[in-house]
């Protein structure tokens, strides 16, 4: 990440950089502000970063249509606060940095714990505008919801991870700010906490969040948190509230409202930042507790049998156990890559998988980002090859 | 172009609009019985219905043997047509279909010696005569027990299980006929004249006879109409629809002659022949108004008993499932009036039954001339009531108790198989109703 | 007709009942539920598993010819038609429900289940398939996978993409691939999302997984009548603008409640009325009546006649079945119809619905509209008689002349009913040839022998390897007068 951005100013300019690299045989690498480096494994020694960050021009927002279309640059700090006035919002709540730019968002292509609720990243993407490792500029998808004109390239390029082409325009789904949003957060011991989760994730009450946090990280004195995000009308979330309450046979240990839910959940998207491991344990939710099982041992390897930084969080809801730890530089934890590769074998038993977020390239290179996909393996290269003949752009996804 | 052709191309080009107003949504297709069994769409009343066009259009011939198949194939049940948001009359456009099918090629030789059967008095007679003595034997009973377990039902042993099957129920009489003082004769309500049928009259006596009684307590005077026949409903589904007339013609004039306020039917299909006698004798100057004004007054017994309550009677402690006859549910849209009859019956247990509203196979004469499929989808049926957990499984079609009531026992259940007025009949029978009959109501007669 | 040997290896495969190659029967394979194309299949195979489609495929390829498939013919844009000859492979007889995972909210099928029938599989745990096509009685989840269907509920839980999470799908080189499935994060391009959608030109799906949700505990339903259709319009902008999000609002026109009023689904709409409006709301119980209640004074407000809610469920079933069986109802009117299908941003709802109504009056043709006015997504059905070859013409016209005013206005040529022979040539209204070169591109990596559906989607002189690329050789032709015997 030592390289000078080239920063476009248009999707032409875009255009030139890939087409220049292409013929000069150099290498480019696809990013937004840059304010997550490395994320998905994709650094990669020569490329020179493309950053879209200067694109960030709002080229079309009817606040009626719920619909906005932006410059693929453009923050989401700043897109928050253009369709806040109208009550409106882009409930992208991804790992992240709230500083991090529309497209990004979508390159990476992955979602947080609203997905339950308001759907995948890639649910939300409505259309693209890419500048493909061959030069083609594509206009994609549309700016209405429903679409299904031709083949669905809006979701093979969302989570694309800047393989396949540069996103330099992005039309989102927007959303009404619900008129309450509350966060229960009920405390207790670990299993206790996995087993409140489940009791919430299969009630009847609509849930738009439930994660499972370590107490310490919020001041709780027992060792998890399972935080239960609210959000709908007033007299919908009462009840809601009231429901959860029964169910669980407990009094919250705090309750936040409204803009403390909010700042909460903000702070959350920002958990994994400044971490040089994170990975991902994705299982089937009634399985929860096995993903969280093997990722306490990644934790535990992490911060070398030691008190350390490693920390683990769960989306119940979805399955997902995250592992995050801060690394020395030089010399991760002996047997940190074994480990890891346990962890993935478990999950994998279980029809989940492992992936890696971030990792020092000692174990990345070990591990692997992701676990092999040897049977859609020949589809995907044909699909970087479509899009990206002569490998200019970020390595394929696997 | 053939003669067939020609008549076909008369007697469609009349029903044309009612084809084009199938506009090939597909909605019916899950409603299918032989769909959903064999998959394809030529199976279908959406592909019939496209073979009818295709006929009209001078594209396919009718004697072909997909014409001939696909529309043979069908069990006439007309589920597809509560379904079907164009209002397709599928059920008249089969019986073109089948009668410019019929004129194409000629129906099987037991197809047309059945019809010969039921249409001809001289042959009826004699030959439902015929099956009671067979019944009487006990031969059909033991052989079915004999038989049972060889699933699907076909053939001749399906012959003998639906005789086996028509009898009564063995020990439903078991408890004794109330004492109490008979009901008191109700205001009269109005009256009825009942279809007294072919088949049941020939192997389902007792199920006139119960409803007449049931009919009676219930406030209806029940008049004899002696100059009545088969109402023609088998003939206008194979698609004789010239013999068909020639009995609806006799009907009509017999309960005109009765003046009778309703025309009682407890036989959904002959109850949904009659109600399309104005349809069917459309084209006839002379006929036409009047037959249109005797369909109007056809009532499924179901109907008329619920139009007043019906009277309760006394405790009958089974657990029973209803299956709904598809000419009663989809041809006459009849699905309130027999839970209300089921409710006037205190104690009863009435269990869901899955698919209560698709065909048993039966199909009037489908189970002889389609062994395989009438099998298979009759088994289907047997397979449900007997998951239902009910003791006995009531219905409102003579076919289809001689149809599930075979399946069930050649599968070697003992579920004994009972029309809808025959379980309100004992009902009240024993709350003593009839103790001032001569038959006591019990089910001889006097 | 396909070789003797064709036919006795598929027979070998499926068995011989499940390969159908008699001419007469082959005819009511000529058309999907849009009539106005038709074209004969050369034969129709009904297998059973992954396994019998995985060598079915295998030997129409060998053969050299060209594979559709099929699930229920449901589908409004000639997407299971079968050109030149080729096999339809139909999708009835793989109608099981392999599993239901309530702890885990999921389900796995054969893609011959029937939509309706996974939800009333799923209810007694208490879930259901949210996407709910108008069809969903009769359509199949395998078809709704290929046309990435939507309905109208789709305006708060969204389309068919959102809840397929995995798939195994039999590749025109004969292969079986797994993509996605269990664990939700499945790592890589999103080969599920891109499949969707893919109008059978990619492969077949023999194995769907999908997410289920809880039955909402409360529903409110909601009809306002109109005398205006713009009315109606504005009325479904200002409740989303305030921030309101019904499961669902459907606009049904004048001549479609006449339509229904008159079929065996009539729903109660009074008809003489210009627009019915049909808003629900679910959810938990507490604070529908609030919802309900502010959506009531946005209509009243736009212009609204009256606004009734439905009582009791029976009601809302009323209301929903008049809804959802329009489009079959349409039959009572004319004996042929064309629907389309263009999705348009909601704001620009009246404006379109004016011109509409006008280019029906120009072309003197009954235009009757039904649509999903929640997400914009419209539904005008052109009504005609085949027979009346001058009509036809000015449906063509008039259909085209639609599909412009709607793309002008920012919107899209199909939002849920596919393209698929109908609307192909409408594609370069919207794309450029560099899209369409990435589709062709995207399609023949997953079909490089070009066997999977052809002529349909792209419009074939658009191919870059196409001979007369600019021509147009291939066009699906509307029916005229019946074709002779």
């Amino acid at each position: 990440m030592n390289n000078q951005a080239l920063t476009p100013e248009s999707t032409a300019e875009t255009r030139e950089i890939v087409l220049a690299a292409r013929a000069a045989g150099s290498r480019l690498l696809p990013a937004g502000r840059r304010t997550w480096p490395g994320a998905g494994g994709w650094t990669r020694d020569g490329g020179t970063p493309v950053s879209t960050s200067q694109l960030d021009t709002v080229h079309h927002y009817e606040p009626a249509d719920l619909i906005l279309t932006a410059g693929a640059g453009i923050g989401l700090d700043r897109l928050a606060r253009i369709v806040g006035p109208n009550r409106q919002w882009l409930p992208f709540d991804a790992p992240g940095s709230s500083a991090g730019t529309l497209g990004a968002a979508v390159a990476s292509g992955t979602s947080g714990p609203l997905r339950t609720r308001y759907g995948a990243t890639r649910d939300n993407v409505l259309g693209l505008e890419v500048v493909t490792g061959d030069g083609r500029t594509l206009r994609i998808g549309g700016r209405v919801v429903k679409n299904v004109a031709g083949y669905d390239l809006v979701r093979l390029f969302t989570g694309s991870r800047g393989s396949l082409g540069i996103i330099t325009r992005v039309s989102v789904r927007l959303f009404p700010i619900p008129g309450a949003d509350e966060t229960l957060l009920f405390a207790g011991g670990p299993s206790e906490a996995v087993s409140m989760a489940r009791t919430v994730c299969t009630s009847e009450v609509p849930v738009a969040a439930a994660e499972l946090v370590e107490g310490e990280e919020v001041g709780a004195d027992r060792a998890m948190v399972l935080a239960v995000r609210l959000l709908g009308g007033p007299r919908e979330v009462e009840e809601s509230r009231r429901r959860i309450r029964a169910a669980l046979g407990t009094e919250p240990w705090r309750a936040l409202h409204d803009g403390e839910s909010r700042r909460f959940h903000t702070a959350r998207i920002g958990w994994e930042e400044g971490a040089s491991l994170v990975a991902r344990l994705a299982a089937l939710p009634d399985r929860l507790d096995a993903a969280l099982a093997a990722a306490r041992a990644c934790a535990t390897r992490a911060n070398g049998g030691a008190q350390g930084s490693a920390a683990i969080t769960a989306d119940a809801l979805q399955g997902l156990v995250r592992v995050r730890a801060s690394l020395p530089d030089v010399d991760p934890p002996t047997g940190l890559a074994e480990t890891l590769a346990t962890a993935r074998r478990d999950v994998e038993a279980l029809g989940g998988s492992l992936t890696l977020s971030h990792a020092p390239p000692q174990v990345a290179t070990r591990v692997g980002w992701t676990g092999s996909r040897r049977e859609t393996a020949a589809l995907t290269e044909r699909i970087k090859a479509l899009f990206d003949p002569d490998s200019v752009l970020a390595p394929r996804c696997p | 172009m053939s003669g067939a052709t020609d008549s076909l191309a008369h007697a469609v080009k009349e029903q044309e609009e009612g084809l084009l107003n199938c506009v090939h949504c597909g909605f019916c297709l899950p409603a299918c019985p032989t769909y959903r069994r064999l998959g394809d769409e030529a199976d279908s009343p959406r592909g019939r219905l496209h073979l009818m066009r295709a006929v009209v259009e001078g594209r396919l011939d009718p004697g072909s043997e997909a014409f001939q198949t696909h529309i043979g194939r069908c069990l006439g049940c007309r589920a597809c047509e509560p379904v079907c948001p164009s209002g397709v009359e599928y059920g008249n456009l089969l019986e073109l279909a089948r009668h410019v099918g019929g004129e194409a090629r000629k129906p099987s030789l037991l197809t047309r010696l059945l019809l010969r059967v039921f249409g001809t008095e001289w042959l009826a007679r004699p030959a439902m005569f015929a099956g009671r003595a067979v019944r009487a034997t006990g031969i059909p009973v033991l052989v079915t027990r004999l038989l049972a377990g060889s699933v699907p039902p076909r053939g001749p042993r399906l012959g003998l299980a639906m005789l086996a099957a028509s009898g009564p129920m063995r020990g439903l009489r078991a408890a004794p006929a109330g004492s109490g003082s008979p009901r008191p004769a109700a205001r009269l309500r109005a009256t009825v004249g009942l279809l007294t049928g072919c088949v049941q009259a020939g192997l389902f006596s007792r199920v006139n006879e119960a409803t007449v009684r049931v009919l009676e307590a219930n406030g209806y005077q029940v008049v004899p109409v002696d100059a009545q026949g088969c109402c023609g409903a088998l003939h206008a589904h194979a698609g004789d629809l010239e013999a068909a007339r020639t009995m609806a013609r006799r009907n009509v004039e017999a309960f005109e002659g009765a003046g009778v306020d309703y025309l009682a039917m407890n036989a959904s299909g002959c109850g949904a022949a009659m109600a399309e006698y104005g349809s069917l004798l459309s084209h006839d100057p002379i006929m036409r108004d009047r037959a249109a004004a005797i369909a109007g007054r056809v009532r499924d017994v179901s109907e008329l008993l619920a139009a007043c309550g019906p009277v309760r009677g006394s405790a009958v402690r089974m657990k029973a499932t209803w299956d709904a006859p598809c000419h009663l549910v989809h041809a006459q849209r009849v699905s309130g009036p027999p839970q209300a009859v089921l409710d006037a019956v205190p104690e009863l247990e009435v269990l869901p039954l899955a698919g209560a509203t698709e065909c048993c196979g039966g199909a009037g004469i489908y189970g002889l001339t389609h062994p395989h499929l009438g099998g298979w989808i009759g088994g289907d049926k047997v397979g449900s009531v007997l998951e239902s957990g009910a003791d006995i499984l009531v219905t409102g079609n003579p076919g289809c108790m001689m149809q599930i009531g075979a399946g069930l026992r050649l599968a070697g259940s003992e579920v004994p198989v009972l029309h809808l007025v025959e379980l309100l009949d004992e009902s009240y029978r024993r709350a003593g109703f009839y103790a001032g009959r001569p038959d006591h109501g019990n089910g001889r007669r006097p | 007709m396909i070789p003797g040997r064709l036919t006795k290896e598929l027979a070998r495969i499926c068995g011989r009942d499940a390969v159908i190659i008699d001419r007469d029967r082959l005819l009511v394979y000529e058309s999907d539920a849009l009539t106005a194309y038709r074209h004969r299949p050369g034969a129709v195979v009904l297998p059973r598993t992954t396994e019998e489609v995985r060598r079915t495929v295998q030997a129409v390829v060998r053969h050299g010819l060209p594979i559709v498939p099929r699930g229920a013919g449901t589908g409004l844009s000639g997407g299971a038609v079968a050109l030149n000859g080729a096999v339809v492979i139909g999708t009835a007889r793989m109608n099981r429900i392999l599993a239901i995972d309530a702890p885990n909210r999921r389900a796995v099928l054969q893609p011959g289940v029937i939509n309706a029938e996974l939800s009333a599989a799923a209810a007694g745990q208490g879930l259901y398939y949210a996407p709910d096509p108008s069809s969903q009685t009769a359509c199949t989840i395998g078809g709704n996978v290929a046309e990435n269907s939507g309905g109208p509920h789709c305006l708060k839980y969204g389309v068919t993409s959102r809840y397929v999470t995995g798939l195994t799908v039999v590749l025109p080189d004969g292969s079986v691939v797994k993509a996605g499935g269990q664990g939700r994060e499945a790592p890589g391009y999103d080969l599920v999302g891109l499949f969707v959608g893919s109008e059978g030109c990619f492969g077949i799906a023999t194995e769907i997984e999908v997410g289920l949700l809880p039955v909402p505990e409360g529903v409110r339903t909601l009809l306002g009548i109109f005398d205006r259709i713009e009315d109606a319009g504005r009325a479904v902008s200002e409740i989303i603008s305030a921030g309101l999000l019904p499961a669902a609002m459907e606009i049904i026109d004048g001549p479609t409640i006449r339509a229904v009023e008159d079929s065996v689904f009539a729903a109660g709409y009074p008809t003489d009325a210009e627009a019915a409006l049909v808003i629900e709301f679910d959810g938990l119980e507490a604070g529908l009546d609030d919802e309900a209640e502010r959506a009531t004074r946005f209509c009243l407000r736009a212009g609204a006649r009256e606004v009734r809610g439905a009582r009791d469920e029976e009601e809302r079933v009323a209301l929903w079945k008049g809804r959802k069986k329009a489009f079959g109802a349409m039959g009572r009117i004319a004996p042929d119809l064309l629907v389309q299908d263009a999705t348009v941003p909601r704001t620009t709802l009246p404006a379109i619905l004016k011109g509409i109504s006008e280019i029906g009056k120009r072309y003197n043709l009954i235009v009757a509209n039904v649509f999903h006015a929640g997400d914009g997504n419209l539904h005008p059905n052109i009504l005609f008689d085949r027979r009346d070859l001058d009509e036809l013409e000015r449906v063509e016209h008039a259909s085209k002349e639609i599909m412009q005013l709607c793309v002008d206005a920012g919107g899209t040529i199909t939002g849920e009913h596919g393209v698929g022979l109908d609307k192909k040539h409408h594609m370069p209204l919207i794309y450029g040839p560099d899209e369409l070169d990435t589709m062709w591109g995207i399609r023949r990596v997953f079909d490089p022998g070009a066997v999977m559906n052809p002529g349909k989607v792209l419009p074939e002189e658009t191919e870059p390897s196409h001979a007369n690329r600019g021509q147009d050789p291939a066009r699906g032709e509307l029916v005229g007068a019946p074709a002779p015997a």
